[in-house]
C-alpha cells in the first residue's frame, strides 16, 4: 500500500492525538488504496438519441467501465448552439443501469402481457423467432410480417439494419412518422414535401415569430435559447388555447379556442390581403394563385382544354407527374410552365371567360380570387367569434406579421394532430407565403415534430439489391384494411426502438389483437422492459446509444453525428446489426452476407457509416469517419454557409417546387404539386367533394366523434389532449427514477379549476378519465392555465404506472380519407390524430 | 417504600435498556429511523434537550436561594435540588447525543470549536453545570459522608462549617449558571433569523421562567417522594408552589406578549407561523398553557399541598405541560419551510419553496413544503430512556448517598 | 475575488436540467436534491399560479457572505473558502443539523442513512453508482466525495472540484437555456457584475442580511 508522505504525516498526527474516536485516519488509508487501483477516467463523446429531435452531443465520463457522469459536449461550431442537452440526456444512466434494463434474451412463458418470461440464450431466442417468422411467412405470405423501427433519424446504421432485413425478406413495414401522427399532411399538400424547417440558429434573426400549438420551451428544450435571443430584437407571439410554459415566455399570447387555427390563419390572411400587405411578385411566381379555377367543375383549368392553348400544350414536353395549367396575363391566356419559375407577369386576380376546346364557354377565376371570395367569411369580426379572440388583436397581429420581416411561423404537432389538422396547416401557410417570407434566412414556416429526417441518400444500406418493402400505414394495420394491407392481414409484429403497446394502442386495439391471438407473433428489440416488451413473445436485449456506433441526424440542425461506445454492451445486449445478421442467417441461408458477417459489431457499424458517408453526396461530401469521431459535422446544403433554410433553391434560384424529400424519388412527391408551385388550391376529386379545395375552418368532432358515436356530444364534453411531458421523450424515461421524483412519482391529469369544481374533484384526488372506448386514472391537478373544456394528460406513462391501464385506450385511429388519395410512406399517408378525442372525468371513489 | 422503589428501578431500568437498544439500532441504520426529514430537521431529541435543561436549571436555582436569599426552609431540599440538577443536565446531554449524526466525531468540538456557535457555548456550559452541580452536591453532602462513604470525603476539620461556607460561596455561581444554561440554550434557537418562531428576544427570558417552573416542580415531586407532604415542610412547599406559580404566570405573559405584537402588526408570514401553533396545534397549545396554569393555581391552595398525591399529580401536570411547550418549539419552526417569497406579478401572493425531503417516496412527493412530524417509536424509546434515566439516577443516588435527611 | 453566480430568469426555461446535472454529478441519494427549480406561486412545477403569470426559479445554496450556517456550526465544518464559496468539510461534520435550522433558504440536505443504502432504493442494476468518483480536497479539507457518510450534512459546493479543473459548475455547463453565469463579483467589469447592474439583479430574502453571492435577474416583459 503506497502512502504519500503527506498521508504518513497525517497518520502520525492523528495517532498521536490519540484520536481513538476520530475515524479519519481509517478513511485516509482506504482512500489511498483506492486511488492506486482506480482506472484512469476516459471521456467519450456520443449523441443522445431518443426520438426528441434534439440529437445533442454528450460526453460520457467513464471509469471502471462505468459511465460516472454525463455532461453536454457543447462542441458545436456555432456558439449559439451550445450547450445542447437536457435533463433527460443528463440522466440517461438511469436507463442504462435501470432495474428495467433488459439483460438477456427472453421467451414468453405466461399469457401475453403478464410479463412472465424465461431467460433464453441468444441462439434459442433467435431460433424461436426465425421459426415463427418462417411459419407465418409460409402460411400467410411474407407481408404478413410487419416491422416498425420508429423514425429513422435517430439511427441510420442500426435502424437501417432492420429495414435492410425487412427488405430482403419482403416484409411489410410501418413508417414511424405517420404512426406517431407527426406527419403534418399540409406539407405535402401545400409544398409537396415531407416536412421542412429552419435550423434553430435561424430563429434568432426573425423579427416576428408566431408559434401555433408548440410548447417549444418544453419540447425543443435545447433550442429554446434561440427564441430567447430572438426576443431581444423581435416579437414572439404564441397562439395556444392554454397557458403553457411557451405562452408564459411570449411577448403576446393569443388564447384562441382549440382547433380553430384554420379560421385564425384565414382571418389573418384576410387582413393581410385586405390591407394589400402581400408580396405580389412572390405570389405570381411561386404559388398557384394565378392558376385558373373552372366555375363549372371546380377543377383547375388545364391548358390542353383551352381552345387557344391546346395545340401548344400538345407540343410541350413535361414530366408525367406535372400538368400544364392555364393562366391569364395582360396579354391573354397563357400556359404556366411547371418546369420553370421564371416571372410570368400573370394576373393574380380576376374572373374571365374561356373558350374550351369544342367551343363551350366557361367562367374561370384565379385561385387568388377564389381565396378572396372565401375570405369574406373570415373577416376579423367573424373570426373573433369562431376563435374567441378579440377582432382588434387579429387585425393588429396580422399587420405586424406582414410588416415585421423576416416572419417565422412555428407549427407544432399539438396543433395539427386533429382530424382537420391539414386544413389548419394549409391556412397558416398563407402567412409566410402571402408575405413572401420563404426561402430566405430566418423566414418561413417550420414544423419540428419527430426525428424522421433522412438527410442524404441511405439506399446503399437501406435498400439492398433484390429487396422489397411493403409499406403499410400503421393506421391501416389498426383498421384491418386499407392501403397495401396484406391479403391475410398482419400476423407478426417485429419492432425496435418503439413502444406501441403504450403509445399506439388506440382504442385498445393492439392489446385486444394480442390477447385474442390474432397477432400470432410479437418480437421486440429494446433496452428497457417496456409494456411492449411485456406483451412480446420474444424479447431481444438491445445496446444503448452509449454502447454502439451509429449515425444520427435531426431536423433542428444539419449536423451529422456519431454515437460511440463509451462502455461495453451491458449484460448480453447486442446491437441491431448483429441481431439482424443472426436472424438473416436463420431466415435464409446466405442472407447474412448482407450484414458484414466477417466483422464484429462495432467494425461492421463503422463500415456501414463509411459507406453511407461515401454514398451520401453531395450532402456528405468531404465528411469522414475521423471527423465524426471528434465531433459534429455540418452537412452540405445549397444555402450559403451550408445553412438549413428550406426552399432556398426554389426562391433564390427559381427551381420548381418541390425540393426532394429523401429517400423518395422526386417524381413520387412532385406529383403533389403538378403546377410546380406552392399550391393552396387542391382540385383532386375528394378535396372538391369535401369542400376542402381551399383551406376552410371546419367544426371539431362533427366528422369524427359525433358521427361515430352521437351520444359523445352530451356524455363526453371534454377534449382529451395528450401533451408531451418535460420529463419524458414519449415513453422513454417513464421509468427514470430521478425524473419521477421531480414529478411527485405519479401520473397526473390537468383540469381547468372550474371543470374540476363542477365535478367535485379536488386537487390531488385520484381521477378517472373515461369514454366509451377506454379509461385511465391519474392524480388531478387544478391548472389555471388549462382552458375550460380541455383535459391534459402527459403522454408516455407505461401501463404499470397507470394500474395497468392503457391511456391510449381512450383515443381512436381516425383516418382522414384525403390522406389516402395518394400513398407515399411517411409523406402522403394516413396519420394518427391524438387530440381528436372526447372524454369526461370523475373522481375515483376510494 | 422499598418495594415501590424496587419496582420503579426495574421499570426505569428496562426503559433505559429499551432506549439503549433503540439507540444502537438508530446508530446502525442512521437517523432515517426517526420521522424527521430535511424540511423538519430537529424533533423530539432537541425538544428533549430544552426540556431537560429547563428542569436542570430549576434545581440549582432552588438550592442557591437558600444561601443567597436565606430561605432556610428550603434547606432539606438543597441536595435534592443539586441532584435533580445533575440528573437532568446529564439527561439533557444524553437526549441530544442521539441527535448527532456522527457521534464518534464529537471530539471535533474539543479539537475545532467554532466560537461563534451557540451550540459550542451550550455544550461548554452544560458540562460546566454538570460539574458544578456535582461539586455542589458533594459539598452539601460532605458533613454526612460517614461510614463507607467516608472514603470519598475530603478531610476537613469542621465539615459542617466547610460545607456551609463553600455552599454559600458557590451559590451565586450556581444561580448564574442555572440561569445561564437556559439562556444559552435559548440562544441556540433565538439567534436564528431563519426561524421566525424562535427569533424573538423574549425566548431567553421565557426559557428561564419555564425553567423555574418545571425545575422547581421536579424538585417538589422528588421532595414529596422523599419526605412526604409533612406539615414541617409545608413552608418550603409553599415557597416552591409560589415560585412555580409566579414563574408560570410570567412565562404565559412573555409568550402572549410576543404573540400579541405579531398578531397586531399582521405580517402575513408571522401570522402563518403563529397559526401553526395556535390553529393547527390548537389543542396541544391549549394543553401547554392550561396544564401548568391549572397545576400552579391548584398548588397555591394549602389543602392541595397537604396531599402528596395531589402535589405529585399537579407537578406531573405542569411538567407534562412544559414538555408539550418544548415540543411545540419545533412545529411552528419547521412545519413551514423557511423560504417564502412573494412571486413576481401576482397580487397578494405568498408562496413557500418546497425542499427535497431526503427520503425515498416512490408514490408521493419528494419536494415538500410541509412535513407532518410526529416522533417515531425509536425516538420515543430513546427519549423515554432519558426520562427513565433521571428517575433511575435519583432513586439510586437517594439510596446510596446521604441526599435525604431520614431514610424511609 | 468573490466568486458569485448570476441566474437570468428571462433565460431560465424551467427545464430542471441543472437540478438533474447536479444530482447526477454529485451522486445525491434517493430524495436528496441540492438544486431545485420551481414555479413561484404554484404548487406544481410548470403549472402557472394563475393564467397569465409564470416564471421559474432555481434555488440552491446562496453561498452567503454572512452565512448563518457557518456561524452556527459547532466544529467549523461549514466554512467559507478564500474565494467565497461556502463549503462543508465532510470529514469534520458531526451531523448536529444546526446549519439546517439556520439556513433561511432550506438548501441543506442531510444523510439520514448510509448513502449506498439510500441509493439502493433506486434499484440500479449491475451494482451501479452514479457520480464523479474522485475525492477533492481544498487545502486538505474534503469538500467533495462520492459517498458522503451517513449522519452528515451536504449541499451545493459551487463545484469547487470542477473549478480546480478550470471548468464551470455542472449546473452552468448543463443549462440549455444559458441562464447561469459565474464570475468575480469584486470585479465591477466582470460579466456578472455588469449583468447585475444592467438588469436589476436581486437577491432572495435580502432583509435576512445573509448577503448571498447568488444574484437573480428578473424576467422581462415587453409592452404591447
Amino acid at each position: 500500500m503506497k502512502l504519500k508522505r503527506r498521508d504518513v504525516l497525517k497518520l502520525g498526527l492523528a495517532s498521536t492525538a490519540a484520536v481513538a474516536l476520530d475515524m479519519n485516519f481509517f478513511h485516509l488509508i482506504k482512500k489511498a488504496a483506492a486511488s492506486v487501483t482506480m482506472d484512469t477516467e476516459k471521456v467519450v463523446r456520443s449523441t443522445c438519441s431518443p426520438n426528441c429531435t434534439g440529437t445533442c452531443g454528450f460526453n460520457a465520463h467513464v471509469s471502471n467501465g462505468r459511465i460516472d457522469t454525463l455532461i453536454q459536449s457543447a462542441d458545436y461550431p456555432e456558439k449559439e448552439y451550445n450547450p445542447r442537452g437536457c435533463l433527460r440526456g443528463l440522466s440517461t444512466m438511469n436507463l442504462i443501469y435501470s432495474k428495467d434494463r433488459l439483460k438477456h434474451p427472453l421467451i414468453r412463458t405466461g399469457p401475453r402481457g403478464s410479463g412472465k418470461f424465461k431467460r433464453a440464450t441468444w441462439d434459442e431466442a433467435l431460433d424461436y423467432a426465425a421459426k415463427k417468422i418462417k411459419d407465418i411467412t409460409q402460411k400467410y405470405g411474407s407481408n404478413a410480417v410487419a416491422l416498425t423501427v420508429q423514425v429513422p433519424g435517430t439511427g441510420y446504421v442500426q435502424k437501417g439494419a432492420f429495414v435492410r432485413l425487412a427488405a430482403l425478406n419482403k416484409w411489410s413495414i410501418h413508417h414511424g412518422y405517420d404512426q406517431n401522427g407527426d406527419l403534418p399532411m399540409f406539407w405535402p399538400m401545400t409544398f409537396g414535401v415531407q416536412t421542412e424547417e429552419l435550423e434553430s440558429l435561424e430563429w434568432i434573426n426573425s423579427r416576428y415569430t408566431m408559434v401555433f400549438g408548440s410548447n417549444l420551451y418544453q419540447t425543443r428544450l435545447p433550442d429554446a435559447k434561440q427564441l430567447t435571443e430572438m426576443k431581444k430584437n423581435g416579437k414572439l407571439v404564441v397562439f395556444d388555447p392554454d397557458y403553457c410554459s411557451t405562452s408564459a415566455k411570449a411577448d403576446e399570447w393569443v388564447a384562441l379556442k382549440p382547433d380553430t387555427d384554420a379560421a385564425m390563419g384565414l382571418g389573418l390572411a384576410q387582413v393581410i390581403i385586405a390591407k394589400k400587405l402581400y408580396d405580389k411578385a412572390f405570389l405570381q411566381d411561386f404559388t398557384d394563385f394565378p392558376t385558373l379555377v373552372r366555375k363549372d367543375t371546380g377543377k383547375r383549368l388545364l391548358a390542353e382544354d383551352v381552345e387557344s392553348l391546346t395545340a401548344k400544350a400538345a407540343n410541350t414536353e413535361i414530366p408525367s407527374e406535372r400538368r400544364l395549367y392555364a393562366i391569364h396575363t395582360p396579354q391573354g391566356l397563357a400556359i404556366l410552365d411547371p418546369t420553370s419559375l421564371k416571372p410570368t407577369g400573370a394576373d393574380l386576380q380576376g374572373e374571365f371567360t374561356v373558350t374550351l376546346v369544342g367551343g363551350r364557354k366557361i367562367r374561370v377565376r384565379t385561385v387568388m380570387t377564389e381565396l378572396m371570395d372565401l375570405l369574406a367569411e373570415y373577416t376579423p369580426d367573424k373570426v373573433a367569434k369562431i376563435c374567441q379572440v378579440p377582432a382588434e388583436q387579429i387585425e393588429r397581429v396580422a399587420t405586424e406579421a406582414a410588416t415585421l420581416k423576416p416572419l417565422h411561423v412555428i407549427y407544432g404537432a399539438s396543433n395539427y394532430q386533429w382530424y382537420h389538422g391539414d386544413l389548419k396547416g394549409r391556412a397558416l401557410s398563407l402567412l409566410p407565403v402571402l408575405t413572401g417570407n420563404l426561402g430566405k434566412s430566418s423566414a418561413g414556416i417550420s414544423t419540428y415534430a419527430g426525428q424522421y429526417r433522412i438527410r442524404f441518400s441511405l439506399k446503399d444500406w437501406w435498400a439492398p439489391e433484390g429487396g422489397e418493402l411493403n409499406w403499410v400505414p400503421y393506421l391501416a394495420f389498426l383498421a384491418g384494411k386499407g392501403i397495401n394491407y396484406p391479403k391475410h392481414g398482419i400476423k407478426a409484429m417485429i419492432g425496435g426502438w418503439g413502444n406501441p403497446f403504450d403509445q399506439h394502442n388506440m382504442a385498445d386495439i393492439l392489446r385486444k389483437r394480442a390477447t385474442s391471438g390474432e397477432l400470432e407473433f410479437i418480437c421486440t428489440f429494446d433496452f428497457q422492459m417496456t409494456t411492449s416488451c411485456q406483451w412480446s413473445d420474444v424479447v431481444f436485449p438491445a445496446a444503448s446509444w452509449y454502447e454502439n456506433y451509429d449515425l444520427t441526424a435531426t431536423i433542428l440542425h444539419p449536423y451529422v453525428q456519431l454515437q460511440q461506445p463509451a462502455i461495453d454492451k451491458l449484460f448480453e445486449s447486442k446491437t441491431a446489426i448483429w441481431v439482424t445478421r443472426q436472424l438473416a442467417k436463420r431466415l435464409e441461408p446466405g442472407q447474412e452476407k448482407h450484414f458484414y458477417p466477417d466483422l464484429d459489431e462495432n467494425a461492421a457499424a463503422e463500415e456501414v457509416t463509411k459507406l453511407l458517408l461515401a454514398k451520401g453526396h453531395p450532402e456528405t461530401e468531404g465528411i469522414t469517419w475521423e471527423m465524426l469521431k471528434k465531433g459534429p459535422v455540418r452537412l452540405h446544403s445549397d444555402v450559403p454557409g451550408d445553412r438549413q433554410v428550406p426552399f432556398y433553391n426554389q426562391i433564390q434560384h427559381r427551381v420548381p417546387f418541390p425540393p426532394p424529400s429523401y429517400p423518395t424519388p422526386l417524381k413520387e412527391t412532385a406529383k403533389f404539386l403538378k403546377s410546380g408551385r406552392i399550391e393552396f388550391y387542391k382540385d383532386e376529386d375528394l378535396f372538391l367533394k369535401l369542400g376542402e379545395q381551399l383551406p376552410v375552418h371546419k367544426e371539431t368532432f362533427v366528422d369524427t366523434e359525433y358521427k361515430l358515436y352521437p351520444p359523445s356530444r352530451e356524455k363526453y364534453p371534454l377534449h382529451f389532449v395528450t401533451k408531451n411531458s418535460l420529463y419524458r421523450v414519449h415513453s422513454t424515461h417513464a421509468n427514470n427514477v430521478w425524473l419521477n421524483e421531480l414529478q411527485g412519482n405519479r401520473p397526473k391529469v390537468f383540469l381547468n379549476p372550474e371543470d374540476a369544481v363542477n365535478r367535485g374533484i379536488e386537487d390531488g384526488e385520484m381521477t378517472e378519465i373515461f369514454n366509451h372506448r377506454g379509461k385511465t386514472t391519474a392524480s388531478a391537478v387544478l391548472d389555471p392555465g388549462c382552458r375550460k373544456g380541455t383535459v391534459f394528460f402527459e403522454q408516455g406513462w407505461w401501463a404499470r404506472y397507470l394500474d395497468n391501464q392503457s391511456y391510449n385506450s381512450l383515443t381512436y385511429p381516425w383516418i382522414n380519407p384525403l390522406h389516402e388519395i395518394y400513398f407515399v410512406p411517411g409523406i402522403w399517408s394516413p396519420t394518427s390524430v391524438w387530440n381528436e378525442c372526447l372524454v369526461d372525468v370523475r373522481r375515483v371513489q376510494s | 417504600m422499598r418495594k415501590a422503589q424496587k419496582v420503579t428501578l426495574t421499570v426505569t431500568g428496562l426503559m433505559m435498556l429499551a432506549g439503549l437498544i433503540a439507540y444502537v439500532y438508530q446508530y446502525k441504520e442512521g437517523l432515517i429511523v426517526t420521522n424527521m426529514a430535511n424540511s423538519y430537521s430537529w424533533g423530539l431529541y432537541v425538544s428533549g434537550l430544552a426540556f431537560f435543561v429547563g428542569n436542570a436549571a430549576g434545581g440549582l436555582v432552588l438550592s442557591s436561594l437558600i444561601y443567597l436569599f436565606g430561605v432556610k426552609s428550603l434547606k432539606p431540599f438543597a441536595k435534592l435540588g443539586a441532584l435533580a440538577a445533575f440528573a437532568n443536565v446529564t439527561a439533557a446531554m444524553l437526549s441530544i447525543l442521539p441527535d448527532i449524526g456522527q457521534p464518534l466525531r464529537l471530539l471535533n468540538m474539543a479539537l475545532h470549536p467554532q466560537f461563534m456557535s451557540p451550540l459550542v457555548w451550550d455544550v461548554a456550559v452544560l458540562n460546566l453545570y454538570a460539574m458544578l452541580s456535582l461539586i455542589y452536591l458533594y459539598i452539601l453532602m460532605l458533613p454526612e459522608l460517614k461510614g463507607p462513604l467516608a472514603r470519598i470525603a475530603i478531610k476537613v476539620d469542621d465539615p459542617e462549617a466547610f460545607s456551609e461556607k463553600w455552599a454559600k460561596r458557590l451559590a451565586p455561581f450556581s444561580l448564574l449558571a442555572a440561569i445561564g444554561i437556559h439562556v444559552i440554550t435559548a440562544w441556540i434557537f433565538s439567534t436564528q433569523g431563519a426561524r421566525e418562531w424562535w427569533n424573538t428576544a423574549i425566548l431567553a427570558p421565557d426559557f428561564v421562567a419555564v425553567a423555574m417552573a418545571s425545575g422547581t416542580a421536579v424538585v417538589f415531586m422528588a421532595s414529596i417522594f422523599a419526605y412526604g407532604a409533612r406539615e414541617e415542610y409545608q413552608p418550603a412547599y409553599r415557597i416552591m408552589a409560589l415560585i412555580m406559580a409566579i414563574a408560570t404566570f410570567v412565562h404565559i405573559f412573555f409568550m402572549y406578549n410576543d404573540f400579541f405584537i405579531h398578531i397586531w402588526y399582521g405580517n402575513r408570514e408571522s401570522l402563518d407561523v403563529l397559526a401553526i401553533t395556535l390553529k393547527r396545534y390548537a389543542v396541544t397549545h391549549a394543553f401547554e398553557v392550561l396544564a401548568p396554569l391549572i397545576a400552579v393555581i391548584l398548588l397555591l391552595n394549602k389543602k392541595v399541598r397537604q396531599s402528596a398525591f395531589a402535589v405529585v399529580a399537579c407537578c406531573t401536570l405542569l411538567v407534562l405541560g412544559v414538555f408539550t411547550h418544548r415540543y411545540l418549539l419545533m412545529p411552528a419552526a419547521f412545519e413551514r419551510v423557511p423560504l417564502t417569497l412573494h412571486p413576481l406579478g401576482i397580487q397578494n401572493g405568498e408562496w413557500s419553496a418546497p425542499i427535497a425531503s431526503g427520503r425515498y417516496s416512490p408514490h408521493g412527493d419528494t419536494f415538500v413544503t410541509q412535513w407532518d412530524y410526529f416522533p417515531s417509536g425509536i425516538e420515543f424509546a430513546v427519549f423515554l430512556g432519558g426520562v427513565a434515566f433521571v428517575c433511575f439516577l435519583l432513586i439510586v443516588a437517594i439510596r446510596i448517598l446521604p441526599i435525604i435527611k431520614e431514610a424511609k | 475575488m468573490r466568486r458569485g453566480m448570476v441566474i437570468d430568469l428571462e433565460n431560465c426555461i424551467g427545464c430542471r436540467s441543472c437540478a438533474v446535472a447536479c444530482k447526477s454529478h454529485n451522486a445525491q441519494p434517493a430524495g436528496t436534491w441540492w438544486n431545485r427549480v420551481l414555479t413561484p406561486g404554484s404548487e406544481y412545477h410548470g403549472v402557472p399560479p394563475e393564467a397569465g403569470v409564470e416564471y421559474f426559479l432555481p434555488i440552491h445554496c446562496q453561498h452567503c457572505e454572512n452565512a448563518p450556517c457557518e456561524k452556527v456550526c459547532p466544529v467549523g465544518a461549514t466554512y467559507t473558502s478564500k474565494d467565497g464559496e461556502v463549503l462543508v468539510d465532510y470529514e469534520r461534520c458531526i451531523g448536529c443539523r444546526y446549519c439546517m435550522a439556520a439556513c433561511p433558504y432550506g438548501v441543506r440536505q442531510f444523510n439520514w442513512q448510509d448513502p449506498k443504502k439510500s441509493m439502493d432504493q433506486y434499484q440500479y442494476s449491475a451494482d451501479y453508482y452514479p457520480g464523479n468518483p474522485k475525492d477533492f480536497r481544498l487545502k486538505g479539507r474534503l469538500v467533495y466525495t462520492l459517498k458522503r457518510p451517513r449522519g452528515i450534512v451536504e449541499k451545493c459546493n459551487f463545484c469547487v472540484q470542477y473549478k480546480a479543473q478550470g471548468l464551470d459548475p455542472a449546473c452552468v455547463r448543463a443549462c440549455p437555456g444559458k441562464a447561469r453565469f459565474v464570475g468575480d463579483l469584486d470585479d465591477p467589469q466582470s460579466e456578472v457584475s455588469r449583468m447585475i447592474r444592467r438588469r436589476n439583479g436581486f437577491n432572495l430574502l435580502p432583509h435576512k442580511g445573509t448577503k448571498p453571492t447568488v444574484y437573480y435577474l428578473p424576467p422581462s416583459r415587453k409592452e404591447l
